[in-house]
């Protein structure tokens, strides 16, 4: 029917097809385009000059040395910037964060003044000349200390006004508070008061970061009549609507181009350098660059650390009939995308479970270290770290198998959520049943002899709730020779949606997925999308990329009508083009736009009819060898099963399942940023480690249950984060089975089991 | 980074000529696996580094003879990986290889880097050391030989003067000897060593005639651990000696706190490693 590029490639059924990433060849042999290694034509370098200090007011910045630096253009402060942006503040919640340190620094690793050179290494020279003078202030780094302290990171609160549950804190004074979620369910005390046993516990997570391969980078090209970003970033339409809100432009003068980007994982969303880029560029008047190293992405953004305190009621036959939730986010010295996270993943605090008394509170705290936002799973890992390591204890203590409590409470398809809203596409007894055949559950289980290796197995199990409502545009081009071009701004930034957004086109068009061209982003020509995040692309873009094809296909079948040929024909579009305009000439364009209905939650008890448009579940399963006498752990197997709807790529879908989970396997072990009166002291890939080939399980299984998405593109959904939930606790879980000793924080590692295995022994280990 | 000059001679002596005994801003680099993280990080700021890559060839060769390999100090950690020389006269520094960094460094990094840095968390300073080797060190006023075992003196520190350079490491044939090296990590597989020990045994059978056993990455530098060895010599293995000898290591060690493990932690992990490092030696297994 088209023109096929790809002689090989053939049309029909594009949708569950396993097509090679359409980027793949480009990549692996270094020709897709990153912004980390672009240039520009009289392109400047910036590099930046930043707090030692956690908390203190400026009381100097001597930049004059710097300044005499040969090949030094200019040194920026926050006074320089607001000659060219007078209100320097950004953020995609609140408007709090500086474009450089204002009056005062809230972390070390804030950037105070910046250097601009044509050289990079004259600007990394000149920025070790600058010296600043702070006076000192107290510091707050625990998050549940930061909600009741005199120590506020902030003098006042400053919502953006985007979000309508935000509003009633603008101009809030003395809190480190950024916002309270609360969810109210049937009445907690007396369903707890009257249960047969009570649990109460508290679990907490470590700081850790998402170090995408390709570190942060922008570059900034102004100019009176327009401005041009080169950016690595997934929300490319979030940084036009920022930008020119801080030019005080109409959207139509900034444009936004982005290549691929080397992964993100919730880094690269909202705004990180861009800000900073414009108001260097505006003083420099010529296109400058900030590409991070490393070790600077240390002090950018990181995960939330965080404390859960949970509490269950369970009745006498093992059904949890009340569960209280406090969860305190640790979201450092600036809001960032923090407050959604306490929100929108703070509804599923309770778990995937059938509970009728349900609390929850959740609270994003601002705290004096590096800022923390959305990392591959936008919160849920926290919860269910804690929920899931809470269900297996109660098992335990109630001499109760860990599994068939859960299957016991699970709310399956039809079951109240604890929103309210009734449980749809939510097949957790699929996906629980898929882990527990793969670990041969029901077969005995050798726990290790007399020596000094002990063997355990763990499970874990957990949902999430798609962000709602968001908005996705589409557009489809169909040229005359039948080839097709898809506008889209989901960015790819490795997890294939390039790739998988095409199958849909060529599922609707009835042409190869390879003869589907993805433009890259770029503002100018790719319409509105909320961003890359949370597993909502597939889904949302989706579904606004069907009907972009869908609308295209309509107009081709008008197009035939309107030329003569008869219901039904089959005549190639080239040909439909050509007897139409009489030569190889014309377009057919087909667009689409998709918001997914929503009922916003009561404020105050969090209840909705339809609080998101789709569930991800996903279940975990782990084997491991427990060295009691070094608290060494050995994976040697881990089954990671998720429900993805329809797998629109299924190869994708397997990579994305071992990679969340391998991910996930890092944070859970061993990754770590350590922190020592605000200063982290393993800022770099040489103290901060990350999962190597060696560190895979012995057996690393990814599954996906067919389960179609009733009202998703194809049948389908979301895939980027569901794997990464369970790994935690699943290891956890495995760890308690093996030796007996159960780990309230992550991560596991050897020390922290040994520690454990000592203190059960009764001889604990002294402190450090 | 900011400029700096680079001098490559082509001779060993030419390098001596080059350092300054009195400058700590003008340093020899070899492979600069170690040194070009050092001026990334601003730690090591140079006004001069003295390039090695063009010093004589003979320096980054290994020959073997009837006592044992002389390596020179130039030789890429790759180079000792693949050599039927050091794998036959010394199969213990070849089984260490493969758990050593990772490739693109050991495709670049030399032993004499490996040694006059002097990071106590080094996997190869340890195997040597237990292997008994000694430098050839080049300086101003000469040559000198010393044992490995003297050359650290604390953390990152050696008794080299800034102008000298170590030329070769004799390597005694290992021969009948049984040697173990393990590398302890508590991060990921590929982390530095929390802790480092190398053993290598005179055994007959199940009985030690005479041990060297040395502990590294946990303490302050590579030490030979003497009052272990005193507990194994002499002895049949088993386990109540294994952790008598385990207690006399951690008795004898300075241990450093990091990332990778308290103080209190790195203790347990030795007490327990000097004894599977002995067993792994008698069994053949282990690097």
């Amino acid at each position: 029917m088209a023109t096929t590029l790809n002689p090989a490639a053939k049309a029909g059924a594009q949708v569950g097809r396993s097509v090679p990433r359409l980027e793949g060849r480009d990549k692996v042999t270094g020709r897709a385009e990153y912004t980390h290694t672009m240039r520009l034509p009289g392109m400047l370098h910036a590099k930046l000059f930043r707090s030692t200090v956690p908390h203190g007011r400026i009381k100097s910045v001597d930049t004059s040395a710097a300044k005499k630096l040969p090949g030094v253009l200019h040194v920026v402060t926050v006074d320089d910037v607001r000659k060219v942006l007078p209100h320097p503040y950004y953020g995609p919640a609140f408007h709090d964060q500086p474009i450089l340190a204002d009056g005062k620094v809230r972390f070390v690793g804030e950037p105070v003044a910046a250097v601009i050179s044509a050289d990079p290494h004259i600007a990394e020279e000149a920025v070790q000349l600058i010296t600043a003078e702070y006076e000192e202030l107290p510091a707050i780094y625990d998050e549940v200390e930061a909600l009741d302290t005199n120590i506020f990171v902030h003098e006042e609160l400053k919502p953006a006004g985007t979000f309508a549950d935000l509003k009633h804190l603008k101009g809030a004074k003395g809190t480190n508070l950024a916002l309270d979620y609360r969810l109210r369910r049937g009445d907690f005390d007396k369903a707890y008061a009257a249960a047969a046993h009570k649990f109460e516990h508290e679990f907490k997570t470590q700081k850790v970061l998402h170090l995408s391969f390709e570190p942060f980078a922008c570059i900034c090209d102004y100019r009176e009549t327009g401005v041009t970003f080169y950016d690595s970033t997934q929300g490319p339409s979030f940084v036009r609507t920022e930008m020119a809100r801080l030019l005080g432009w109409p959207e139509n003068k900034v444009r936004i181009k982005v290549p691929y980007l080397g992964s993100g994982y919730g880094s690269k969303l909202y705004i990180k350098l861009e800000a900073l880029a414009l108001a260097l560029s505006m003083i420099a008047r010529k296109p400058v660059k900030i590409a991070y190293t490393f070790e600077e992405m240390f002090y950018q953004i990181t995960r939330h650390p965080s404390t859960f305190r949970i509490k269950s009621g369970v009745d006498k036959d093992g059904r949890i009939v009340a569960r209280k939730c406090e969860v305190f986010w640790n979201g450092g010295a600036y809001a960032d995308i923090g407050p959604r996270v306490t929100q929108k993943s703070g509804l599923t605090a309770a778990g995937p479970y059938d509970i009728d008394n349900v609390w929850i509170d959740s609270y994003a705290l601002y705290t004096n270290m590096t800022p923390a936002g959305a990392l591959r799973g936008f919160g849920v890992p926290q919860l269910v770290w804690a929920y899931e390591n809470h269900t297996d204890m109660m098992a335990r203590a109630l001499n109760m198998d860990p599994v068939e409590f859960r299957r016991k409470n699970l709310a399956v398809e039809g079951k109240p959520h604890a929103t309210g809203q009734m449980l749809k596409d939510h097949p957790v007894d699929k996906v629980m049943d898929k882990v527990l055949e793969r670990m041969e559950w029901s077969k005995p289980f050798d726990k290790g002899g007399s020596g000094h290796i002990k063997r355990g197995r763990g499970f874990a199990i957990a949902n999430k709730a798609v962000i709602s409502p968001t908005t996705s545009v589409a557009i489809v081009n169909v040229a005359a020779d039948g080839s097709a071009t898809l506008y889209c701004g989901t960015v790819d930034m490795g997890q294939g949606s390039d790739t998988a957004m095409a199958q849909m086109v060529a599922e609707i068009l009835n042409i190869p997925a390879e003869d589907v061209r993805v433009t890259p982003r770029d503002t100018d020509v790719t319409p509105y999308d909320m961003g890359t995040l949370g597993s909502r692309s597939l889904f949302h873009m989706g579904h606004a990329v069907r009907r972009a094809a869908e609308d295209a296909r309509d107009k081709l079948k008008a197009l035939a009508k309107e030329v003569g040929e008869p219901e039904g024909s089959n005549i190639p579009i080239a040909d439909l083009f050509q007897k139409r305009y009489g030569m190889q000439a014309g377009n057919v364009i087909g667009s689409g736009i998709y918001k997914p209905d929503y009922t916003p939650p009561a404020p105050g008890t969090g209840q909705s009819p339809n609080v998101t448009p789709f569930w991800m579940v996903a279940g975990s399963g782990a084997e491991v060898e427990v060295d009691i006498e070094t608290g060494h752990v050995k994976i040697t197997k881990l089954v990671n099963v998720v429900d993805c709807g329809k797998a629109i790529n299924p190869k994708s879908v397997e990579t994305q399942i071992s990679g969340a989970a391998l991910m996930h396997l890092g944070f859970s072990m061993f990754e770590k940023m350590h922190l020592d009166g605000g200063q982290v002291t393993n800022a770099s890939l040489a103290d901060y480690k990350i999962p190597g080939f060696h560190d895979l399980p012995s057996v690393l299984e990814s599954h996906y249950v067919e389960h179609d998405q009733s009202n998703g593109p194809f049948g389908a959904k979301g895939v980027g984060e569901v794997a990464t939930f369970c790994v935690g606790p699943a290891l956890a879980n495995a760890i308690d089975d093996a030796c007996g000793v159960r780990l309230m924080e992550m991560p596991l590692n050897a020390e922290a089991v040994y520690r454990a295995i000592r203190a059960k022994q009764g001889k604990p280990l002294e402190e450090a | 980074m900011i400029p700096f000059e680079l001098a490559e001679p082509t001779s060993l002596a030419a390098a001596v000529k080059l350092l300054d005994p009195d400058d700590e801003t003008v340093r020899p680099i070899a492979g600069g696996t170690a040194l070009m993280l050092m001026m990334k990080a601003g730690v090591f700021r140079p006004q001069k580094l003295v390039s090695l890559r063009k010093i004589e060839a003979k320096y980054s060769g290994i020959a073997a003879s009837g006592d044992g390999l002389r390596i020179g100090a130039m030789t890429t950690l790759n180079a000792v990986e693949r050599s039927a020389d050091v794998k036959k006269h010394a199969p213990v520094v070849t089984r260490t290889m493969r758990t050593l960094s990772n490739v693109r460094v050991r495709n670049v990094a030399t032993v004499g880097g490996a040694l006059a840095h002097g990071d106590p968390h080094m996997d190869l300073p340890p195997v040597l050391m237990a292997l008994g080797a000694t430098l050839t060190i080049v300086g101003p006023k000469g040559e000198r030989k010393l044992p490995l075992e003297e050359l650290f003196t604390g953390y990152y520190e050696t008794v080299l003067d800034k102008n000298e350079l170590i030329s070769e490491v004799h390597v005694p044939s290992q021969g009948a000897k049984k040697g173990a090296y393990m590398k302890v990590t508590t991060g990921s597989a590929d982390d530095w060593p929390a802790l480092g020990v190398a053993v290598v045994l005179d055994a007959d059978g199940g009985a030690i005639k005479s041990a060297r056993v040395v502990g590294s990455a946990a303490t302050t530098k590579a030490t030979r651990l003497k009052a272990a060895e005193t507990v194994l010599n002499g002895k049949t293995v088993d386990d109540k000696l294994l952790k008598a000898a385990g207690d006399a290591a951690i008795e004898e060690s300075e241990f450093i706190a990091d990332v990778r493990g308290s103080m209190p932690y790195k203790r347990e992990l030795m007490r327990v490693y000097v004894g599977r490092a002995v067993r792994a030696a008698m069994q053949g297994t282990g690097a």
